[in-house]
């Protein structure tokens, strides 16, 4: 099988960086991202919630801004009548039942961890993201510097999606802001 | 002045012992200095020049309204001009220097304009300068007065940015609570303190690098902060909320590192916020104003609470002999205190008299009082000496006296600070008993207090402060309690409005704003003038448009227009605060969009590899696509002709990822297409692709592109590049809106996969080596406009479909985006061999030109279907969107414009994209036509183009034009062909 490059490739630069002492921020690529979008119709929302949920090992589908973590990855609610399924493949649907889709090279997936995560991403994103507002689990379809992001908050930190052809351009944009906080890139 | 700094007092660290340069002079300040305050205590008393006449000007005040002491910090790239001496925070390694004056403040050549005053009035060089006869009248233009202008503007102005590259980072950030408290004066602090008891999170938002507002400038505990430092508060000093917005959006600008002489690289200087507060409450103070008096603004004046600011926060005597002159009963504490410091004071009261335990105060520190009296004229242009004061009387004020002094103190009445209100679209009210604009209530979340709702004493304010958060609270539900505001109780003794002192027989140059230059006779000029609006009067005079937006002068100015106009104050108004507060800088408002980041850069997965190719690049809207391609010094037009002429005869390859790619899936997939194209999809096969047309509502072209039915119920959609996200975003709204029956969904895949056009004769040639299986790809399997989902070498996944821009035989493959490596390397190993290239796109728009082919210069909105030549396309047997509207009789007239193939006559002559179609002997107006797209085509050897023409091409066939750009290569005759020009009946791209 042929290589999975990065979008980063080239640019993704492991090291501590920054502010001395301790470290506020840890930016981490997370590679091979495997991510399919499931969609329902509006008499089939349940039935199709149900499969993706199977397909990740998670005991519910979420509703809409929220997430299910299952044993085998985790489940997005991304749009009104769209899930995503991270980490995971897609449930056979008959198209009377519903569509999916492989969106695994569309992404590209950053995570925000560390005690200034949320102030960071917060430098871009224009919704709380506090833990009341936006707690483990929270789900939202944002804009990054006018690019449209999804990111989740999931118990590892902020799990940010990047349009590929944006992602280089809004990883530097992170990258730059990140080391007044004492940064990371692992 | 003289000016020095008491040994002890003060809220200054006096451990902590700050260096700092003056123009060129090594001082030394202390840590919660102000860089005023420093050089106050240094005694430095003429800190700038002012806009016009270059009068020396010294320290007006202690806060952001400061007209005199503006300075420039910093140099080199780091330069920033018309910084507030009073604003900016004293640190160590500061260096600040005078501005607008040469060779110094001290002394300055621009001086001698002040001698020539008279001639400076308002508007003075649209009078007495334009149309300067006998040179410049009738029709013979303004050139010379465009040359004098340079040398007024020259002589007139502020500081002097850098012209080096800013070598600082800003940023923006979002912030987000319950309650946004701006100033922390004792009405702030309070109010953050009642609300964050109640369990809101809470945002106390500072302009200064201190706590405290007021209380700062008062001698006594500072209870208030401490208890703020002690809760759950969020506190933000050194930032500012220069405005508010719809929705409780409010803009902070927050000074990061504007404080440090080395800052870390990783810091931004600035930050620029954007809070989104549920509910917010303005204690933003008010400010102390001035009277418009002779001389007023000679160094060594200012404000009452300046002078107890200096006082009480820095430990800095601003003088030792004082005068101070008020309406009002707030400068005797003032009085008081500096009395108590060691002062010699004496006081000048416009009013009567005073009683209470404002006159007890007076009393007990021995302070002198001439009641009846007003400043009436300075004198000492470095340094106050002296000043003549005036009484009044039935006929008007009259001079009175003179008394000997270092330092005088205004306090002609307070103005609460209505700016935010403003913003919101609140017209402040004229309130006589305070002789002040106060703002009134607002119906958004907004509440406002202490002294910038005309509280002006401390209790009052904290009261008010409480009254605001318990209606906070009330808003958000935390609460349901009786509000409870102070009465406006206004002053023990009431205030004797003041705003200028004219004596008959003594000619007074009175300024209202200093930082312009603007004097109250400038506001008696446009009256006489003319102008009888108080915008009308800002625009003409500049009152209230230099950096401090009229915070000193304002009222002054409209109070001298209401008279001259024999109106109140109401009856005139005053002009609307518009953010920002304070002035903000570009570099904030930008952030990190700067450089490669001012639009988000969006790359292909191909970028890096074209790139090492040796691709130039060029945007196409947000995208970087490869240009062209040079070699061996190549110049872009040898190098797309090569390019060009190798596609055409071997096989070129082009990055086609940023071309617009959506998923159309769903039971219903069909019916919704055969709804947005004009042409029938309805019975298109599996495995096929075809070219389509999608018009808007009103019948006019919207996009093209092909769409590949990948199975019975899903279609892989292309767009063009410019209008992919246009069309994503249509066809979700034709779903959510109009067509909610329908079970499709609409997923834009543009991002997941990249694409190839591989195109040439020997396009299947390579495209066979590259395929697991070469006979999936014979013309027999995947003939003209066949689809394929397959596999390639290393088992990448790919869908090809045969179709063609170029106009040769040719496919589009797409593969997942992280593939596109393998991709581009295996494709070009079997290129190379086969003496094929890479094309970018100078050379893909030669050869669509050449085939006559439309992109999105062509459709442009205006364009029809039949205008474009695609009539043909246009299904009579079916509905379709813009089926109705396109038959208006107006778009499908005889005569419209119409595509066209374009030829020079001379087939040695070059003419340009955008050159006006005209007949010969007609070269005028907007022709019969116009171009919009040329190339000097490798294929015919000559430049051609395509165009729109009156009429098309069977209206000129045969006739020749003229394609008139006058600004570039003139006239050029022209013969209008087919736009189809090369290989006409499509033959080669079936092969």
């Amino acid at each position: 099988m042929a290589n999975r490059i990065s979008a980063l490739e080239g640019h993704y630069n492991p090291r501590r960086y920054g502010k001395e002492g301790s470290i506020g921020i840890t930016l981490t690529e997370v590679r091979d991202l495997t991510l399919h979008q499931i969609a329902g119709w509006v008499d089939t929302m349940d039935a199709v919630g149900k499969k993706g949920a199977t397909a990740v090992g998670a005991k519910e589908a979420p509703g809409p801004c929220s997430a299910s973590h299952g044993s085998k990855g985790a489940m997005l609610r991304i749009e009104p009548m769209k899930w995503w399924l991270y980490g995971a493949e897609a449930p056979s649907l008959a198209s009377s039942e519903g569509a999916t889709l492989d969106v695994s090279h569309s992404r590209t997936h950053i995570r925000l961890s560390g005690e200034n995560a949320t102030t960071l991403l917060n430098r871009h994103l224009p919704i709380n993201l506090s833990e009341a507002a936006f707690p483990v689990g929270s789900v939202a379809s944002t804009a990054f510097h006018h690019v449209g992001v999804a990111v989740w908050r999931s118990e590892e930190g902020f799990e940010l999606f990047l349009p590929r052809g944006f992602a280089l351009s809004l990883w530097e944009m992170l990258e730059a802001g990140a080391g007044q906080f004492g940064a990371e890139i692992v | 002045m003289t000016a020095k700094r008491l040994s002890s007092g003060g809220r200054i660290d006096r451990s902590q012992s700050l260096s700092f340069k003056w123009d060129g002079n090594i001082y030394n300040g202390y840590a919660g200095d102000t860089l005023a305050s420093a050089l106050m205590a240094n005694g430095e008393n003429v800190l700038g020049r002012s806009f016009k006449y270059h009068r020396p000007r010294g320290i007006m005040s202690a806060g952001v309204e400061e007209s005199g002491a503006i300075v420039t910090i910093g140099e080199g790239a780091k330069k920033d001009p018309n910084v507030k001496a009073t604003t900016q925070e004293l640190y160590d390694g500061l260096m600040a220097s005078g501005q607008n004056a040469f060779p110094s403040v001290r002394f300055d050549f621009g001086g001698v304009n002040n001698l020539f005053n008279k001639f400076f009035a308002a508007g003075f060089y649209y009078k007495t300068f334009m149309g300067l006869p006998p040179f410049e009248w009738g029709s013979k233009g303004t050139w010379l007065w465009m040359q004098y202008e340079k040398v007024i503007r020259n002589a007139a102005g502020m500081g002097r940015a850098s012209r080096e590259f800013d070598p600082d980072t800003y940023e923006h950030g979002h912030d987000f609570c319950d309650v946004m408290v701006v100033g922390s004066g004792p009405a702030g602090l309070t109010a953050a303190l009642e609300a964050s008891d109640a369990g809101l999170d809470v945002l106390l938002v500072e302009q200064d690098f201190m706590l405290g507002g007021d209380d700062l400038n008062r001698a006594g505990d500072l209870d208030l902060i401490a208890a703020v430092e002690a809760s759950n508060i969020r506190v933000m000093t050194r930032t500012t909320a220069f405005g508010l917005y719809d929705y409780g959006v409010a803009g902070l600008l927050e000074r990061v590192t504007d404080h440090m002489a080395e800052a870390p690289d990783y810091m931004p200087r600035q930050r620029f916020w954007t809070v989104r507060a549920k509910y917010t409450i303005v204690a933003s103070g008010s400010l102390e104003r001035h009277v418009a008096f002779g001389h007023n603004d000679r160094p060594g004046i200012m404000t009452a609470n300046a002078g107890a600011a200096y006082l009480n926060r820095h430990g800095v005597l601003a003088g030792e002999n004082i005068v101070i002159s008020t309406n009002n009963d707030s400068a005797y504490s003032v009085a008081a205190d500096l009395a108590g410091a060691g002062a010699s004071v004496s006081m000048l009261d416009a009013r009567e008299t005073i009683a209470g335990a404002t006159a007890e105060m007076a009393s007990g520190a021995g302070i002198d009082i001439t009641f009846n009296a007003a400043p009436m004229r300075a004198h000492g242009p470095k340094g106050i000496k002296k000043l003549e004061y005036a009484s009044n009387s039935d006929h008007g004020w009259h001079h009175a006296g003179t008394v000997s002094c270092d330092l005088a103190l205004i306090s002609c009445g307070w103005s609460p600070v209505v700016n935010l209100l403003s913003h919101r679209g609140v017209k402040p009210v004229w309130n006589h008993e305070n002789a002040c604009f106060m703002p009134v209530e607002s119906n958004e979340p907004l509440a406002v207090a202490g002294s910038a709702t005309g509280h002006w004493n401390r209790e009052d304010c904290i009261a008010s402060g409480r009254a605001a958060a318990t209606q906070a609270m009330n808003a958000l539900g935390v609460s349901k309690t009786q509000v409870s505001a102070p009465a406006n109780a206004g002053w023990e003794n009431p205030i004797e409005p003041l705003y200028e002192v004219r004596v008959d027989s003594h000619k007074l140059k009175s300024f209202i704003d200093p930082q312009h230059d603007v004097t109250s006779d400038d506001v008696r000029l446009a009256h006489l003038e003319g102008f009888v609006s108080v915008e009308h009067l800002k625009r003409y005079t500049t009152l209230g448009m230099a950096t401090d937006q009229g915070k000193m002068g304002n009222i002054i100015g409209i109070a001298l227009m209401a008279e001259a106009l024999g109106k109140d104050i109401p009856e005139v108004g005053t002009t609307t605060f518009r953010p920002p507060y304070t002035p903000i800088s570009l570099g904030a408002l930008t952030g990190r969009g700067v450089y490669d980041h001012f639009r988000p850069l969006r790359r292909t997965p191909m970028n890096a590899w074209n790139l090492e190719k040796g691709a130039v690049m060029m945007e196409a809207g947000l995208w970087h696509r490869p240009w062209y391609f040079p070699e061996k010094g190549e110049g872009i037009s040898e190098a797309y002709i090569r390019e060009t002429e190798i596609t055409r005869n071997k096989v070129g390859l082009c990055d086609v990822t940023s071309l617009g790619k959506i998923a159309v899936q769903g039971p219903d997939a069909t019916t919704f297409l055969n709804r947005i194209y004009t042409n029938a999809f309805a019975k298109l096969a599996i495995g096929k692709a075809r070219y389509g047309i999608m018009l808007r509502d009103d019948g006019m072209v919207m996009d093209d592109g092909t769409t590949w039915r990948l199975s019975e119920d899903e279609y892989f959609m292309t767009t063009t590049t410019a209008h992919a996200a246009k069309v994503m975003v249509w066809l979700e709204e034709l779903l959510q809106t109009r067509w909610q029956d329908l079970k499709v969904h609409v997923t834009s895949v543009s991002e997941q996969w990249a694409g190839i056009a591989i195109a040439g004769p020997e396009s299947r040639n390579v495209l066979s080596k590259i395929a697991s299986n070469a006979a999936e790809v014979t013309n027999d399997e995947l003939p003209f406009m066949g689809v394929t989902q397959t596999t390639l070498k290393g088992g990448i996944p790919v869908r090809i479909a045969r179709i063609s821009f170029s106009g040769e035989m040719a496919y589009e493959a797409y593969v997942p985006s992280d593939y596109s490596r393998d991709l581009m390397d295996m494709l070009w190993e079997e290129t190379t061999k086969v003496g094929g290239c890479l094309y970018g796109t100078e050379a893909l728009g030669a050869m669509r030109v050449e085939k006559g082919h439309v992109t999105g210069t062509e459709l442009d909105g205006r364009v029809t279907i039949e205008d474009a030549g695609l009539g043909g396309m246009a299904s009579k047997k079916k509905d379709y969107i813009g089926n109705v509207l396109r038959k208006r009789p107006e778009m499908a007239k005889e005569g419209r414009p119409q595509l066209v193939g374009i030829f020079p006559v001379d087939r040695s002559k070059k003419f340009n994209a955008g050159a006006i179609l005209c007949e010969k002997g007609k070269v005028s107006g907007f022709g019969v036509g116009w171009t919009t797209g040329v190339t000097h085509s490798p294929s015919f050897g000559h430049w051609l183009g395509v165009g729109f023409l009156e009429g098309g091409y069977k209206a000129w066939e045969g006739k020749t034009l003229i394609a008139s750009d006058p600004t570039r290569a003139g006239d050029v005759e022209v013969e209008i062909v087919s736009p189809h020009m090369y290989d006409p009946k499509g033959e080669r791209m079936h092969g």
